[in-house]
Protein backbone atom coordinates (compact mmCIF):
# COMPACT_ATOMS: atom_id res chain seq x y z
CA UNK A 1 0.00 0.00 0.00
CA UNK A 2 1.50 3.54 -1.07
CA UNK A 3 1.23 6.11 1.29
CA UNK A 4 0.53 9.42 -0.19
CA UNK A 5 2.13 12.36 1.26
CA UNK A 6 2.84 13.38 5.25
CA UNK A 7 -0.38 13.75 6.25
CA UNK A 8 -1.33 11.99 9.33
CA UNK A 9 -5.27 12.87 10.48
CA UNK A 10 -5.75 13.40 14.09
CA UNK A 11 -8.12 15.59 15.54
CA UNK A 12 -5.85 18.65 17.09
CA UNK A 13 -6.44 22.48 17.11
CA UNK A 14 -3.81 22.75 14.13
CA UNK A 15 -5.64 20.04 12.30
CA UNK A 16 -8.60 22.25 12.87
CA UNK A 17 -7.51 25.67 11.27
CA UNK A 18 -8.46 26.66 7.98
CA UNK A 19 -5.38 25.64 5.63
CA UNK A 20 -5.03 28.67 4.03
CA UNK A 21 -3.57 30.31 7.42
CA UNK A 22 -1.55 27.49 7.90
CA UNK A 23 -0.15 28.39 4.63
CA UNK A 24 0.36 31.71 5.00
CA UNK A 25 2.23 31.71 8.68
CA UNK A 26 4.44 28.65 6.57
CA UNK A 27 5.36 30.67 4.26
CA UNK A 28 5.74 33.87 6.38
CA UNK A 29 7.84 32.02 8.64
CA UNK A 30 10.17 30.49 6.28
CA UNK A 31 11.23 33.73 5.28
CA UNK A 32 12.08 35.12 8.49
CA UNK A 33 13.97 32.19 9.29
CA UNK A 34 15.92 32.67 6.19
CA UNK A 35 16.49 36.74 7.33
CA UNK A 36 16.61 35.83 10.90
CA UNK A 37 19.49 36.01 13.59
CA UNK A 38 20.35 33.65 16.43
CA UNK A 39 17.15 35.58 18.44
CA UNK A 40 14.94 35.24 16.05
CA UNK A 41 16.15 31.03 15.46
CA UNK A 42 15.68 30.65 19.33
CA UNK A 43 12.04 31.75 19.79
CA UNK A 44 10.96 29.78 16.22
CA UNK A 45 12.19 26.94 17.54
CA UNK A 46 10.86 27.18 21.14
CA UNK A 47 7.19 28.07 19.09
CA UNK A 48 7.46 25.14 16.72
CA UNK A 49 8.59 22.72 19.32
CA UNK A 50 5.18 23.72 20.90
CA UNK A 51 3.56 23.29 17.90
CA UNK A 52 4.48 19.69 17.55
CA UNK A 53 2.46 18.57 20.72
CA UNK A 54 -0.45 20.55 19.99
CA UNK A 55 -0.53 19.01 16.40
CA UNK A 56 -0.93 15.55 18.52
CA UNK A 57 2.19 14.44 16.75
CA UNK A 58 5.10 12.84 18.28
CA UNK A 59 8.84 12.86 18.22
CA UNK A 60 8.46 9.93 15.76
CA UNK A 61 6.82 11.49 13.58
CA UNK A 62 9.43 14.32 13.40
CA UNK A 63 12.12 11.78 13.18
CA UNK A 64 10.73 10.47 10.07
CA UNK A 65 10.37 13.75 8.67
CA UNK A 66 14.03 14.92 9.23
CA UNK A 67 15.19 11.12 8.49
CA UNK A 68 16.04 11.68 4.44
CA UNK A 69 17.46 14.73 4.71
CA UNK A 70 20.23 14.06 7.23
CA UNK A 71 22.74 13.17 4.98
CA UNK A 72 22.04 16.45 3.21
CA UNK A 73 22.62 18.94 6.27
CA UNK A 74 25.70 16.83 7.39
CA UNK A 75 27.10 17.37 3.98
CA UNK A 76 26.24 21.26 4.28
CA UNK A 77 27.79 21.38 7.74
CA UNK A 78 31.17 19.41 6.38
CA UNK A 79 31.10 21.76 3.32
CA UNK A 80 30.69 25.48 5.32
CA UNK A 81 33.21 24.10 8.08
CA UNK A 82 36.03 23.34 4.83
CA UNK A 83 35.33 26.18 2.93
CA UNK A 84 34.85 29.45 5.28
CA UNK A 85 37.97 31.57 5.69
CA UNK A 86 38.28 33.00 9.67
CA UNK A 87 40.18 31.93 12.57
CA UNK A 88 41.45 28.56 12.43
CA UNK A 89 40.84 25.71 14.94
CA UNK A 90 44.38 24.41 16.46
CA UNK A 91 44.17 21.31 14.05
CA UNK A 92 45.10 17.97 15.14
CA UNK A 93 48.54 17.12 13.38
CA UNK A 94 47.72 14.64 10.92
CA UNK A 95 45.00 16.71 8.97
CA UNK A 96 45.52 19.07 5.69
CA UNK A 97 43.13 20.80 5.93
CA UNK A 98 42.26 24.07 8.08
CA UNK A 99 38.74 24.68 10.17
CA UNK A 100 37.65 27.91 11.55
CA UNK A 101 35.60 28.50 14.31
CA UNK A 102 33.42 31.56 11.70
CA UNK A 103 33.03 28.16 9.70
CA UNK A 104 31.98 25.71 12.37
CA UNK A 105 28.93 28.92 13.32
CA UNK A 106 27.92 29.44 9.90
CA UNK A 107 27.85 25.51 9.49
CA UNK A 108 25.72 25.18 12.60
CA UNK A 109 23.82 27.96 11.86
CA UNK A 110 22.92 26.90 8.20
CA UNK A 111 21.77 23.50 9.22
CA UNK A 112 19.37 24.82 12.26
CA UNK A 113 17.79 26.90 9.87
CA UNK A 114 17.44 24.07 7.85
CA UNK A 115 15.93 22.09 10.68
CA UNK A 116 13.39 24.74 11.44
CA UNK A 117 12.19 24.69 7.54
CA UNK A 118 11.45 21.06 7.47
CA UNK A 119 10.46 20.56 10.83
CA UNK A 120 7.82 24.48 9.85
CA UNK A 121 7.00 22.21 6.40
CA UNK A 122 6.42 18.81 8.10
CA UNK A 123 3.91 20.63 10.81
CA UNK A 124 1.79 21.98 7.96
CA UNK A 125 2.12 18.80 5.65
CA UNK A 126 1.18 16.34 8.82
CA UNK A 127 -1.74 18.42 9.91
CA UNK A 128 -3.54 19.23 6.65
CA UNK A 129 -4.75 16.35 3.74
CA UNK A 130 -3.32 17.01 0.58
CA UNK A 131 -7.11 17.46 -0.37
CA UNK A 132 -6.70 20.44 2.30
CA UNK A 133 -3.80 21.89 1.04
CA UNK A 134 -4.79 21.94 -2.37
CA UNK A 135 -7.64 24.27 -1.90
CA UNK A 136 -6.17 26.35 0.32
CA UNK A 137 -2.98 27.07 -2.15
CA UNK A 138 -6.14 27.45 -4.95
CA UNK A 139 -8.54 29.72 -2.71
CA UNK A 140 -4.56 31.98 -1.94
CA UNK A 141 -3.90 31.89 -5.47
CA UNK A 142 -7.32 33.40 -6.79
CA UNK A 143 -6.72 36.44 -6.75
CA UNK A 144 -4.01 36.19 -8.88
CA UNK A 145 -6.49 34.56 -11.52
CA UNK A 146 -6.46 38.67 -13.04
CA UNK A 147 -3.20 38.22 -14.16
CA UNK A 148 -3.81 34.94 -15.75
CA UNK A 149 -3.01 32.86 -12.98
CA UNK A 150 -5.49 29.15 -14.01
CA UNK A 151 -5.94 28.89 -9.94
CA UNK A 152 -8.71 25.92 -10.69
CA UNK A 153 -6.79 24.34 -13.35
CA UNK A 154 -3.75 24.05 -11.66
CA UNK A 155 -5.28 22.89 -8.45
CA UNK A 156 -6.89 19.96 -10.32
CA UNK A 157 -3.56 18.96 -12.25
CA UNK A 158 -2.03 18.54 -8.97
CA UNK A 159 -5.07 16.81 -7.13
CA UNK A 160 -4.85 14.73 -10.08
CA UNK A 161 -1.30 14.32 -10.50
CA UNK A 162 -1.59 12.93 -6.51
CA UNK A 163 -4.15 11.10 -7.09
CA UNK A 164 -2.83 9.01 -9.66
CA UNK A 165 0.95 7.94 -8.24
CA UNK A 166 -0.29 5.09 -6.49
CA UNK A 167 -2.04 3.83 -9.68
CA UNK A 168 1.02 3.99 -11.99
CA UNK A 169 3.31 2.88 -9.32
CA UNK A 170 0.68 -0.14 -9.39
CA UNK A 171 1.26 -0.27 -12.97
CA UNK A 172 5.19 -0.06 -12.95
CA UNK A 173 4.98 -2.96 -10.67
CA UNK A 174 2.63 -5.07 -12.91
CA UNK A 175 4.57 -4.57 -16.04
CA UNK A 176 8.01 -5.37 -14.15
CA UNK A 177 6.28 -8.04 -13.19
CA UNK A 178 5.38 -9.33 -16.80
CA UNK A 179 8.76 -8.84 -17.67
CA UNK A 180 10.39 -10.69 -15.08
CA UNK A 181 8.00 -13.56 -15.95
CA UNK A 182 9.92 -13.39 -19.32
CA UNK A 183 13.48 -13.91 -17.85
CA UNK A 184 13.84 -10.09 -17.54
CA UNK A 185 16.64 -9.27 -14.73
CA UNK A 186 16.42 -6.33 -12.77
CA UNK A 187 17.99 -7.15 -9.27
CA UNK A 188 21.57 -8.62 -10.86
CA UNK A 189 24.14 -8.56 -13.06
CA UNK A 190 26.24 -5.69 -14.37
CA UNK A 191 25.12 -2.33 -13.67
CA UNK A 192 24.81 -1.44 -17.33
CA UNK A 193 22.30 -4.04 -18.07
CA UNK A 194 20.44 -3.05 -14.96
CA UNK A 195 19.71 0.36 -16.30
CA UNK A 196 18.90 -0.89 -20.04
CA UNK A 197 16.54 -3.14 -18.04
CA UNK A 198 14.96 -0.34 -16.38
CA UNK A 199 14.61 1.63 -19.74
CA UNK A 200 12.73 -1.05 -21.01
CA UNK A 201 10.13 -0.96 -18.49
CA UNK A 202 9.57 2.86 -19.14
CA UNK A 203 8.33 2.44 -22.63
CA UNK A 204 5.42 0.32 -21.59
CA UNK A 205 4.51 2.89 -19.02
CA UNK A 206 4.73 6.04 -20.49
CA UNK A 207 2.60 4.25 -23.89
CA UNK A 208 -0.32 2.95 -20.62
CA UNK A 209 0.00 6.68 -19.17
CA UNK A 210 -0.76 8.23 -22.65
CA UNK A 211 -3.89 5.97 -23.17
CA UNK A 212 -4.99 6.54 -19.65
CA UNK A 213 -4.93 10.36 -20.25
CA UNK A 214 -6.77 9.71 -23.24
CA UNK A 215 -9.70 8.01 -21.43
CA UNK A 216 -9.43 10.23 -18.29
CA UNK A 217 -9.91 13.15 -20.66
CA UNK A 218 -12.89 11.19 -22.09
CA UNK A 219 -14.57 10.59 -18.70
CA UNK A 220 -13.77 14.39 -17.19
CA UNK A 221 -15.17 15.63 -20.18
CA UNK A 222 -18.62 13.64 -19.98
CA UNK A 223 -18.73 14.68 -16.52
CA UNK A 224 -19.07 18.26 -17.83
CA UNK A 225 -15.40 19.32 -16.47
CA UNK A 226 -14.51 22.55 -18.28
CA UNK A 227 -11.72 24.66 -17.70
CA UNK A 228 -11.79 27.86 -15.49
CA UNK A 229 -14.30 28.31 -12.58
CA UNK A 230 -15.92 25.58 -10.85
CA UNK A 231 -17.29 24.78 -7.29
CA UNK A 232 -15.60 22.61 -4.68
CA UNK A 233 -17.31 20.31 -1.95
CA UNK A 234 -16.08 22.20 0.44
CA UNK A 235 -15.67 25.90 0.22
CA UNK A 236 -13.40 26.95 3.02
CA UNK A 237 -14.81 29.04 5.61
CA UNK A 238 -12.77 31.07 7.90
CA UNK A 239 -14.19 31.21 11.71
CA UNK A 240 -13.33 32.59 14.95
CA UNK A 241 -10.21 30.23 15.44
CA UNK A 242 -9.05 30.83 12.58
CA UNK A 243 -8.56 34.67 13.55
CA UNK A 244 -7.67 33.91 16.48
CA UNK A 245 -4.60 32.10 14.92
CA UNK A 246 -4.05 34.58 12.38
CA UNK A 247 -3.82 37.31 15.19
CA UNK A 248 -1.20 35.66 17.47
CA UNK A 249 0.78 34.97 14.71
CA UNK A 250 -0.04 38.24 13.42
CA UNK A 251 1.60 39.49 17.13
CA UNK A 252 3.97 37.37 17.36
CA UNK A 253 5.76 38.45 14.01
CA UNK A 254 5.15 41.91 14.92
CA UNK A 255 7.52 41.72 18.09
CA UNK A 256 10.07 40.06 15.91
CA UNK A 257 10.12 43.25 13.60
CA UNK A 258 10.16 45.56 16.51
CA UNK A 259 12.56 43.69 18.78
CA UNK A 260 14.96 43.25 15.40
CA UNK A 261 14.54 47.26 14.94
CA UNK A 262 15.23 48.41 18.19
CA UNK A 263 18.34 45.72 18.49
CA UNK A 264 19.63 47.30 15.55
CA UNK A 265 19.41 50.40 16.48
CA UNK A 266 20.50 49.16 20.06
CA UNK A 267 23.78 48.21 18.53
CA UNK A 268 24.22 49.63 15.21
CA UNK B 1 -36.77 10.99 -25.16
CA UNK B 2 -33.29 10.26 -27.05
CA UNK B 3 -33.57 10.67 -31.12
CA UNK B 4 -30.52 9.51 -33.70
CA UNK B 5 -31.44 10.47 -36.83
CA UNK B 6 -29.29 9.13 -40.01
CA UNK B 7 -26.35 9.08 -38.35
CA UNK B 8 -23.32 8.64 -39.92
CA UNK B 9 -19.66 8.77 -38.62
CA UNK B 10 -15.95 8.47 -39.85
CA UNK B 11 -12.94 8.81 -37.48
CA UNK B 12 -10.02 10.60 -38.99
CA UNK B 13 -8.12 8.86 -40.91
CA UNK B 14 -9.94 5.98 -41.76
CA UNK B 15 -12.02 5.44 -44.76
CA UNK B 16 -15.02 3.28 -44.36
CA UNK B 17 -17.74 4.79 -41.62
CA UNK B 18 -18.17 2.99 -38.64
CA UNK B 19 -21.99 4.30 -38.32
CA UNK B 20 -24.04 3.99 -41.75
CA UNK B 21 -27.05 6.10 -41.15
CA UNK B 22 -28.19 5.32 -37.98
CA UNK B 23 -31.74 6.21 -36.49
CA UNK B 24 -33.21 5.50 -33.59
CA UNK B 25 -35.57 6.49 -30.48
CA UNK B 26 -34.41 5.90 -27.07
CA UNK B 27 -37.80 6.67 -25.14
CA UNK B 28 -37.28 7.89 -21.57
CA UNK B 29 -37.05 5.04 -18.62
CA UNK B 30 -36.43 2.67 -21.15
CA UNK B 31 -33.68 -0.16 -20.37
CA UNK B 32 -31.94 -0.33 -23.69
CA UNK B 33 -29.26 -3.23 -24.17
CA UNK B 34 -26.69 -3.03 -26.86
CA UNK B 35 -24.53 -5.93 -27.87
CA UNK B 36 -22.70 -6.43 -31.56
CA UNK B 37 -19.38 -7.81 -32.43
CA UNK B 38 -16.07 -6.06 -31.78
CA UNK B 39 -15.88 -2.93 -34.13
CA UNK B 40 -19.66 -2.93 -34.67
CA UNK B 41 -20.07 0.95 -33.69
CA UNK B 42 -21.35 0.22 -30.18
CA UNK B 43 -19.39 2.49 -28.60
CA UNK B 44 -18.70 5.22 -30.96
CA UNK B 45 -22.61 5.53 -31.13
CA UNK B 46 -23.35 5.49 -27.31
CA UNK B 47 -20.60 8.32 -27.52
CA UNK B 48 -22.98 10.77 -29.71
CA UNK B 49 -25.36 10.92 -27.19
CA UNK B 50 -23.73 12.92 -24.90
CA UNK B 51 -21.53 14.91 -27.67
CA UNK B 52 -18.53 13.32 -26.64
CA UNK B 53 -18.03 12.97 -30.22
CA UNK B 54 -19.42 15.67 -32.56
CA UNK B 55 -21.95 14.85 -35.10
CA UNK B 56 -20.59 15.16 -38.48
CA UNK B 57 -23.38 13.77 -40.08
CA UNK B 58 -27.14 13.40 -38.94
CA UNK B 59 -28.59 14.83 -35.83
CA UNK B 60 -28.47 13.84 -32.33
CA UNK B 61 -31.36 15.22 -30.31
CA UNK B 62 -31.63 15.23 -26.47
CA UNK B 63 -35.03 16.23 -24.94
CA UNK B 64 -35.45 18.70 -27.73
CA UNK B 65 -31.29 19.74 -27.34
CA UNK B 66 -29.13 19.14 -30.68
CA UNK B 67 -25.43 18.08 -29.42
CA UNK B 68 -24.39 19.83 -32.11
CA UNK B 69 -25.31 23.31 -30.18
CA UNK B 70 -22.27 23.87 -27.82
CA UNK B 71 -24.10 26.14 -25.60
CA UNK B 72 -26.43 23.09 -25.21
CA UNK B 73 -23.94 20.40 -24.60
CA UNK B 74 -23.25 21.11 -21.17
CA UNK B 75 -26.98 20.44 -20.25
CA UNK B 76 -26.63 17.61 -22.03
CA UNK B 77 -23.47 16.48 -20.28
CA UNK B 78 -25.83 17.24 -17.39
CA UNK B 79 -28.58 14.76 -18.32
CA UNK B 80 -26.62 11.81 -19.86
CA UNK B 81 -24.40 10.46 -17.93
CA UNK B 82 -21.86 7.62 -18.74
CA UNK B 83 -19.56 5.10 -17.39
CA UNK B 84 -16.91 3.69 -19.10
CA UNK B 85 -15.38 0.09 -18.74
CA UNK B 86 -11.97 0.65 -17.21
CA UNK B 87 -12.95 2.80 -13.36
CA UNK B 88 -9.08 3.62 -13.08
CA UNK B 89 -9.17 5.46 -15.82
CA UNK B 90 -12.38 7.83 -14.77
CA UNK B 91 -11.87 8.51 -11.21
CA UNK B 92 -10.50 12.04 -10.58
CA UNK B 93 -10.58 12.66 -7.00
CA UNK B 94 -7.69 11.37 -4.19
CA UNK B 95 -10.94 10.44 -2.06
CA UNK B 96 -14.01 8.83 -3.05
CA UNK B 97 -16.26 11.97 -1.59
CA UNK B 98 -13.59 14.59 -3.69
CA UNK B 99 -14.37 12.33 -6.68
CA UNK B 100 -17.67 11.68 -7.03
CA UNK B 101 -18.01 15.85 -6.11
CA UNK B 102 -16.42 16.81 -9.66
CA UNK B 103 -19.36 16.11 -11.64
CA UNK B 104 -21.65 18.81 -9.40
CA UNK B 105 -18.39 20.85 -8.61
CA UNK B 106 -18.62 21.22 -12.81
CA UNK B 107 -21.95 21.98 -12.50
CA UNK B 108 -21.08 24.90 -10.16
CA UNK B 109 -23.07 23.97 -7.47
CA UNK B 110 -23.17 25.70 -4.13
CA UNK B 111 -20.88 23.71 -1.10
CA UNK B 112 -23.69 23.14 0.50
CA UNK B 113 -25.88 21.30 -2.30
CA UNK B 114 -22.54 19.06 -3.26
CA UNK B 115 -21.98 17.81 0.38
CA UNK B 116 -26.20 16.75 0.27
CA UNK B 117 -25.76 15.17 -3.32
CA UNK B 118 -22.46 13.22 -2.95
CA UNK B 119 -23.82 11.58 -0.06
CA UNK B 120 -27.19 10.29 -1.45
CA UNK B 121 -25.27 9.37 -4.28
CA UNK B 122 -22.80 7.20 -2.80
CA UNK B 123 -26.01 5.86 -0.46
CA UNK B 124 -27.59 5.01 -3.46
CA UNK B 125 -24.93 2.75 -5.23
CA UNK B 126 -24.44 1.47 -1.62
CA UNK B 127 -20.92 3.00 -0.89
CA UNK B 128 -22.35 5.84 2.09
CA UNK B 129 -19.39 5.01 4.54
CA UNK B 130 -16.82 4.99 1.80
CA UNK B 131 -16.08 8.70 1.61
CA UNK B 132 -12.94 9.31 3.04
CA UNK B 133 -11.50 6.49 1.39
CA UNK B 134 -8.60 6.68 -1.21
CA UNK B 135 -9.77 5.26 -4.24
CA UNK B 136 -6.71 3.25 -4.68
CA UNK B 137 -7.20 1.07 -1.80
CA UNK B 138 -10.99 -0.42 -3.15
CA UNK B 139 -12.01 -3.13 -5.54
CA UNK B 140 -12.30 -3.14 -9.03
CA UNK B 141 -16.23 -3.14 -8.55
CA UNK B 142 -16.26 -0.53 -5.76
CA UNK B 143 -14.50 1.67 -8.11
CA UNK B 144 -16.74 1.51 -10.73
CA UNK B 145 -19.91 2.35 -8.34
CA UNK B 146 -17.74 5.18 -7.14
CA UNK B 147 -18.11 6.18 -10.57
CA UNK B 148 -21.34 5.30 -10.79
CA UNK B 149 -22.01 7.60 -8.03
CA UNK B 150 -20.07 10.20 -9.69
CA UNK B 151 -22.72 10.17 -12.36
CA UNK B 152 -25.46 9.81 -10.38
CA UNK B 153 -24.96 12.93 -8.49
CA UNK B 154 -25.51 15.21 -11.58
CA UNK B 155 -28.55 14.33 -11.51
CA UNK B 156 -28.70 12.44 -14.53
CA UNK B 157 -32.14 11.00 -16.48
CA UNK B 158 -30.04 8.70 -18.76
CA UNK B 159 -27.36 6.66 -17.97
CA UNK B 160 -25.07 5.36 -20.61
CA UNK B 161 -22.90 1.95 -20.05
CA UNK B 162 -20.22 0.69 -22.12
CA UNK B 163 -19.35 -2.14 -21.02
CA UNK B 164 -19.34 -1.49 -17.10
CA UNK B 165 -18.58 -5.25 -15.90
CA UNK B 166 -15.47 -6.02 -18.16
CA UNK B 167 -12.68 -5.17 -15.55
CA UNK B 168 -14.98 -6.85 -12.43
CA UNK B 169 -14.88 -10.47 -10.83
CA UNK B 170 -18.04 -11.98 -11.01
CA UNK B 171 -18.90 -10.67 -7.39
CA UNK B 172 -17.95 -6.94 -8.34
CA UNK B 173 -19.87 -7.59 -11.34
CA UNK B 174 -23.10 -8.42 -9.76
CA UNK B 175 -22.84 -5.27 -7.49
CA UNK B 176 -22.86 -2.67 -10.03
CA UNK B 177 -25.77 -4.85 -11.83
CA UNK B 178 -27.97 -4.43 -8.50
CA UNK B 179 -27.76 -0.61 -8.68
CA UNK B 180 -28.09 -0.49 -12.61
CA UNK B 181 -31.61 -2.55 -11.69
CA UNK B 182 -32.31 -0.05 -8.63
CA UNK B 183 -31.22 2.66 -10.83
CA UNK B 184 -33.43 1.57 -14.06
CA UNK B 185 -36.59 0.79 -11.36
CA UNK B 186 -36.49 4.35 -10.16
CA UNK B 187 -37.47 5.54 -13.17
CA UNK B 188 -33.50 6.30 -14.76
CA UNK B 189 -32.92 5.31 -18.81
CA UNK B 190 -30.44 3.16 -18.71
CA UNK B 191 -28.11 2.21 -22.19
CA UNK B 192 -26.23 -0.80 -21.56
CA UNK B 193 -23.72 -1.80 -23.80
CA UNK B 194 -22.06 -5.12 -22.94
CA UNK B 195 -21.06 -8.56 -24.37
CA UNK B 196 -22.24 -10.81 -21.28
CA UNK B 197 -26.22 -11.77 -22.96
CA UNK B 198 -26.90 -12.10 -19.25
CA UNK B 199 -26.75 -9.21 -17.75
CA UNK B 200 -29.52 -7.65 -20.49
CA UNK B 201 -32.28 -10.34 -20.61
CA UNK B 202 -34.04 -8.32 -18.11
CA UNK B 203 -33.94 -5.22 -20.94
CA UNK B 204 -36.97 -3.44 -22.22
CA UNK B 205 -35.60 -3.95 -25.51
CA UNK B 206 -32.23 -4.90 -27.30
CA UNK B 207 -30.43 -2.98 -29.93
CA UNK B 208 -27.92 -5.32 -32.24
CA UNK B 209 -25.44 -3.58 -34.21
CA UNK B 210 -23.26 -5.24 -36.84
CA UNK B 211 -20.76 -3.55 -39.11
CA UNK B 212 -22.14 0.31 -38.52
CA UNK B 213 -25.83 -0.74 -38.56
CA UNK B 214 -28.44 -1.36 -36.45
CA UNK B 215 -29.63 -5.01 -37.41
CA UNK B 216 -32.51 -5.54 -34.88
CA UNK B 217 -34.34 -3.55 -32.56
CA UNK B 218 -36.55 -5.89 -30.47
CA UNK B 219 -37.89 -7.16 -27.13
CA UNK B 220 -34.96 -9.91 -25.37
CA UNK B 221 -37.30 -13.04 -26.42
CA UNK B 222 -37.43 -12.00 -29.92
CA UNK B 223 -33.81 -11.44 -30.22
CA UNK B 224 -32.29 -14.27 -28.32
CA UNK B 225 -34.82 -16.84 -30.15
CA UNK B 226 -32.83 -15.42 -33.29
CA UNK B 227 -30.04 -17.64 -32.63
CA UNK B 228 -29.35 -18.08 -36.09
CA UNK B 229 -28.92 -14.79 -36.98
CA UNK B 230 -26.78 -13.80 -33.50
CA UNK B 231 -24.37 -16.84 -34.37
CA UNK B 232 -24.03 -15.32 -37.79
CA UNK B 233 -22.57 -11.59 -36.33
CA UNK B 234 -20.30 -13.75 -34.25
CA UNK B 235 -22.41 -12.98 -31.11
CA UNK B 236 -23.84 -15.49 -27.87
CA UNK B 237 -27.06 -16.35 -27.05
CA UNK B 238 -27.90 -16.72 -22.87
CA UNK B 239 -26.98 -20.78 -22.75
CA UNK B 240 -30.31 -21.79 -21.12
CA UNK B 241 -31.37 -20.09 -24.51
CA UNK B 242 -28.87 -22.06 -26.84
CA UNK B 243 -30.18 -25.19 -25.01
CA UNK B 244 -33.91 -25.10 -26.05
CA UNK B 245 -32.87 -23.40 -29.85
CA UNK B 246 -30.98 -27.11 -30.09
CA UNK B 247 -33.46 -29.27 -28.66
CA UNK B 248 -35.99 -27.86 -30.93
CA UNK B 249 -33.50 -28.39 -33.70
CA UNK B 250 -33.41 -32.06 -32.98
CA UNK B 251 -37.35 -31.97 -33.35
CA UNK B 252 -38.76 -31.42 -29.95
CA UNK B 253 -41.51 -29.31 -29.84
CA UNK B 254 -40.36 -27.01 -27.67
CA UNK B 255 -40.28 -22.90 -27.00
CA UNK B 256 -37.22 -20.60 -27.84
CA UNK B 257 -37.81 -17.65 -26.60
CA UNK B 258 -37.26 -18.87 -23.38
CA UNK B 259 -34.15 -16.56 -21.67
CA UNK B 260 -33.81 -17.61 -18.14
CA UNK B 261 -33.37 -20.62 -15.98
CA UNK B 262 -36.57 -20.93 -14.35
CA UNK B 263 -38.85 -20.16 -17.81
CA UNK B 264 -36.80 -23.37 -19.27
CA UNK B 265 -37.35 -25.24 -16.08
CA UNK B 266 -41.44 -24.83 -16.44
CA UNK B 267 -40.96 -25.39 -20.55
CA UNK B 268 -39.05 -28.72 -20.31
CA UNK B 269 -40.93 -29.93 -17.09
CA UNK B 270 -44.09 -29.32 -18.65
CA UNK B 271 -42.94 -31.71 -21.95
CA UNK B 272 -40.90 -33.79 -19.88
CA UNK B 273 -44.59 -34.77 -17.62
CA UNK B 274 -46.46 -34.87 -21.01
CA UNK B 275 -44.16 -37.40 -22.09
CA UNK B 276 -44.31 -39.63 -19.18
CA UNK B 277 -47.46 -42.06 -20.35
CA UNK B 278 -45.92 -42.38 -23.71
CA UNK B 279 -42.66 -43.88 -22.29
CA UNK B 280 -44.76 -45.99 -20.13
CA UNK B 281 -46.52 -47.96 -22.41
CA UNK B 282 -43.32 -47.96 -24.97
Amino acid sequence: MVHLGQYIPRSSIIHGLDPRVKLAAAVVLSIVILKGDIFTQCWITAFLILLVPLSRLNLVHMRNAFRPVLFFLGLLFFLHLLFTEGTPIPPFPPWRVTLTYEGLHTGAFVIWQFLLLILSASILTMSTSPGELISGMERLLRPLRRLGVPSHDLAMMISMALRFVPTILDELEKIREAQTARGACFKTGPVLRRMTATASLLIPLVHSIMRRADALAMAMESRGYNRGMRTYLRELQMDRKDYAAMLIFACAMGLELIGRCVLNNGFG
Amino acid sequence: MIRVENLSYTYDGDETPVLKEISLEIPRGIHLGIIGPNGCGKTTLVRHLNGLLPTTRGDVRVEEMSTKDPSDLYRIRQLVGMVFQNPDNQIVGMTVREDVAFGPGNLKLPAEEIVHRVQEALARVGLASYGDKAPHALSNGEKQLVCMAGVLAMKPRYIILDEPTAYLDPSGRKRVLEVVQKLHARGITIVHITHHMDEIVGADRILVMDRGRIIMNERPAVVFSNVAMLKKVGLDVPEVTELMWRLERMGNPVRTDILTLDEACRELNAHLTHAKPQSHKG
